[in-house]
């Protein structure tokens, strides 16, 4: 008889082959202790976190510890609910309410993570007949949502709106509604997404709408933090936001917003929505604090910004290849898999966490050492995460011990 | 064009040229040959080929009917018909 995971046996020798080798398994890495933002206890050795999407440095804002813990007392540890049930409380109206005032939009929906967005906004917008053309640099939970829904999938290139207006060309005599689908910041190497050309795009095509997640740009583009559209000035233009308390909101959750008429109808279809528990009263009080934290945090985003660069420059200073732009998300590209399971297996020895991303998560197929900066990050952390970047890749024999100037003897 | 029907030779020969940088495992490359099991191709080989057949034929192959495409015959087939119906 076969056993029932034969199937996954080439994966299972590709995970053996990767991970060969004394040192910590990157998959399984626990903390037994957070210090800070940006410091945890693990494997007994005192960290620098610099790799928690954690952007704006919002888990410890005291606001939304006294709001989380008030909320927490008055309400208790959950909802055992779904939304349309017994799980939603005054708190997830209010949430909602607050995302509709930060993106100035009419609608807002809560879901309980980014990925339950993705997968219940994208499985029912679209329906036969209709069409979603997607980056294909997308998260999974697009992917997965995508999947489910009953439209037409169609990809085009990373960050190419040529190629997508191309493709939507070609559905010129087909009826259906039109679906781009894009995210404001890509996870894996921080690049953005070209947004004034595909707004442009999108507007050549009738019934063409866009779709972005921002996951990534929230909170750390645009003057209020509401993410690529604030900035590039085109949230009109943006039909449909999804977005995660995740990343810079501090804590869990997702939601999606729009003005589109009746889009709260959603509620009554998205089955992402419908059968699964909604967030506790804690969590959602504490994201509808660090909301107000985000908006008025252009001096935090302005420190990201400025941690970002000393991150990217002391990296692509010593030699390594930095995949990305300059982005709070600092991609250090390794020449295979098992070099990046060694790389990142030195930082973790020598107390860096980073996030070891391999293929086929990764785009080009790339084994990525992805750092992602923290507002609170010091510059003397980052200075260290960089020289214990370069120990390692010397080590490694990636790079070579750059002469500097300053050293004596 | 139905399932059943057997594409031209020269959609076959410029399916051949695309699959050749790509073919590791130097199987005889024919309209039965698997992409997966003769071609050990994995998720991420099957996403860059859709993309250099969709740039040669000038068409979107939709990711929906990507599950029913095992062998280069099914793939002919579908570009064939894609080009049919976009071509008018
Ligand atoms: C682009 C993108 N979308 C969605 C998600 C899912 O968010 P969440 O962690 O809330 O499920 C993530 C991160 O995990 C992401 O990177």
């Amino acid at each position: 008889m076969p056993g029932i995971f034969d199937r996954f046996s080439n994966l299972m020798g590709q995970r053996d082959a990767i991970l060969a080798g004394d040192g910590a398994d990157p998959f399984q890495v626990r903390m037994d202790d957070v210090i800070s933002q940006t410091e945890a206890i693990i494997a007994g050795k005192r960290t620098i976190l610099c790799g928690t999407n954690n952007y704006l440095g919002l888990t410890f804002a005291p606001e939304a510890l006294k709001a989380a813990h008030d909320a927490l007392d008055a309400f208790g540890t959950g909802t055992t609910g779904s939304r349309v049930a017994n799980g939603t409380y005054s708190g997830h109206k209010e949430l909602e309410n607050t995302l509709c005032e930060f993106f100035n939009k009419d609608h807002a929906i809560v879901f309980s993570t980014g990925f339950l967005a993705n997968a219940g906004v994208l499985s029912t917008l679209m329906g036969p007949g209709d069409y979603i053309l997607m980056d294909a640099d997308c998260h999974a939970s697009i992917y997965d949502g995508v999947r489910a829904s009953q439209a037409e999938i169609i990809r085009f290139k990373h960050n190419d709106a040529a190629d997508l207006d191309k493709r939507l060309a070609r559905l010129v005599d087909k009826p259906g509604n039109k679906l781009i689908v894009i995210e404001g910041i890509y996870s894996m190497l921080g690049d953005k997404a070209p947004m004034a050309e595909i707004v442009a795009v999108k507007k050549k095509h009738a019934n063409t709408f866009l779709l972005s997640d921002e996951a990534h740009s929230m909170g750390v583009l645009g003057r209020y933090g509401r993410g690529l559209p604030e900035e590039v000035g085109c949230e009109d233009d943006v039909d449909f936001i999804v977005g995660t308390f995740s990343k810079s909101v501090g804590t869990v959750g997702g939601f999606v917003v729009s003005s589109y008429p009746d889009f709260g109808m959603l509620r009554l279809v998205c089955r992402a929505y419908i059968f699964t528990a909604s967030l506790p009263p804690s969590v959602v009080a504490s994201a509808t604090v660090n909301l107000g934290l985000v908006k008025s945090g252009g001096a935090l985003r302005t420190r990201l910004m400025r941690n970002a660069k000393v991150l990217h420059s002391g990296l692509s200073e010593i030699g390594l290849k930095v995949a990305s732009d300059l982005s709070p998300v600092v991609a250090v590209v390794a020449p295979d898999p098992q070099v990046a399971v060694a790389f990142w297996r030195g930082l973790i020895e020598a107390g860096v966490y980073v996030n070891l991303a391999l293929p086929p998560a990764t785009p080009y197929g790339y084994s990525l050492l992805r750092c992602s900066l923290c507002a609170v990050h010091t510059e003397e952390q980052l200075r260290k995460v960089v020289s214990i970047f370069e120990s390692v890749a010397i080590n490694l024999g990636l790079i070579e011990r750059k002469v500097r100037r300053s050293a004596v003897g | 064009m139905t399932a059943n029907g057997e594409p031209s030779a020269d959609t076959f020969a410029a399916l051949h040229e695309l699959l050749g940088p790509l073919n590791k495992t130097g199987v005889d490359l024919k309209p039965e040959t698997r992409f997966s099991e003769d071609l050990n191709f994995d998720s991420l080989v099957v996403m860059e080929f859709v993309a250099t057949v969709e740039d040669c034929f000038d068409i979107s192959i939709p990711m929906n009917i990507l599950p029913d495409i095992t062998t280069v015959k099914h793939l002919a087939l579908a570009v064939e018909k894609i080009v049919k119906a976009d071509r008018g």
